[in-house]
């Protein structure tokens, strides 16, 4: 598999992806699946210029499914980027089907609960979380390589149970 | 010429504590706003840059630590469309003394490229004497 990392990082790219995540597992490609930003040439090449060491793709989530399986025979390895949990769970249910989904950036807004530091949830958050849970997918808060994955289900056995 | 100003944005205290050490060296320093990330969304830091750079009619500088952070990356969707907003990033303590002892009669773009370049010489290596 080429793919390193699938994150769900509300900051999208930023200084943990590039500088933590990118020197540890040193991506050739980051995708970043969003249909608003994908939809902006203005903030495509913004965050094409945020990660200088990586071809940075900014995709619609239609497009990043239509690329999974290409991606993961594809040599050099790739991040990939959603903004929150329901946009995980819309691009699994369109064929990228990940296993490990690393959670780490989910910042406070209001509604939402704290989970830890970095995590905040709310009612739909956590459907999306148990659904993709149902699925099999295995979900991991942890926010740069060196801090240890602990599950999402021990944080918040609210998402444990349905 | 009126003053430039300035809002330097970082991760943790790193934004506070680069005035603090730059008021040991300069002398109190005034008129530069001082915003940490911790904590926020995209969406929210952007806010927060936004709020701040409203104000600037002259336009002004957005000092953050790192290339393609998060306040880098706001910092610039927040610059959009205000000609003379820029951000400069790797701010560090000699540039922001060197901003100091220029805001006051430089332009905007003139002092951004001046920043630029102090910046870029100001990381030096000192070898032992031999």
């Amino acid at each position: 598999m080429s793919w390193l990392l699938v994150r769900v990082d509300d900051r999208l790219i930023h200084g943990q992806v590039v500088v933590a995540w990118g020197a540890r597992l040193r991506p050739a490609r980051i995708w970043v699946a969003d249909d608003g930003v994908a939809a902006s040439a203005w903030e495509r090449d913004l965050l094409q210029s945020a990660a200088p060491d990586a071809e940075v793709r900014v995709a619609t989530l239609a497009e990043v499914a239509g690329a999974w399986e290409s991606e993961a025979a594809a040599a050099g390895g790739a991040f990939l980027l959603v903004r929150d949990l329901p946009t995980a769970l819309a691009l699994h249910d369109a064929g990228a089907c990940f296993r490990l989904l690393n959670l780490g950036g989910l910042h406070y807004a209001p509604g939402k609960d704290k989970v830890n530091e970095y995590v905040y949830l709310d009612a739909r958050d956590r459907d999306s979380a148990r659904t993709l849970l149902a699925r099999g997918v295995v979900l991991e808060v942890q926010d740069v390589p060196a801090a240890r994955p602990v599950s999402l289900a021990s944080l918040d056995p609210a998402c444990a149970t349905s | 010429m009126s003053r430039v100003p300035a809002l330097v944005a970082m991760h943790a205290d790193l934004a506070a504590a680069l005035i603090r050490a730059a008021a040991r060296v300069y002398g109190p320093v005034d008129d530069v706003e001082v915003l940490s990330n911790e904590g926020l969304s995209r969406d929210a830091l952007e806010r927060a840059i936004t709020e701040r750079v409203a104000g600037w009619s002259d336009g002004g500088l957005v000092f953050t630590d790192l290339w393609g952070g998060s306040c880098h990356v706001c910092g610039a969707s927040a610059a959009r469309g205000r000609g003379s907003v820029v951000v400069l990033s790797g701010l560090n303590l000699p540039t922001l003394l060197d901003y100091l002892h220029n805001r006051d009669h430089l332009g905007v773009e003139e002092l951004a490229e001046r920043l630029l370049q102090k910046g870029r010489e100001s990381i030096r290596l000192q070898r032992a004497a031999s």
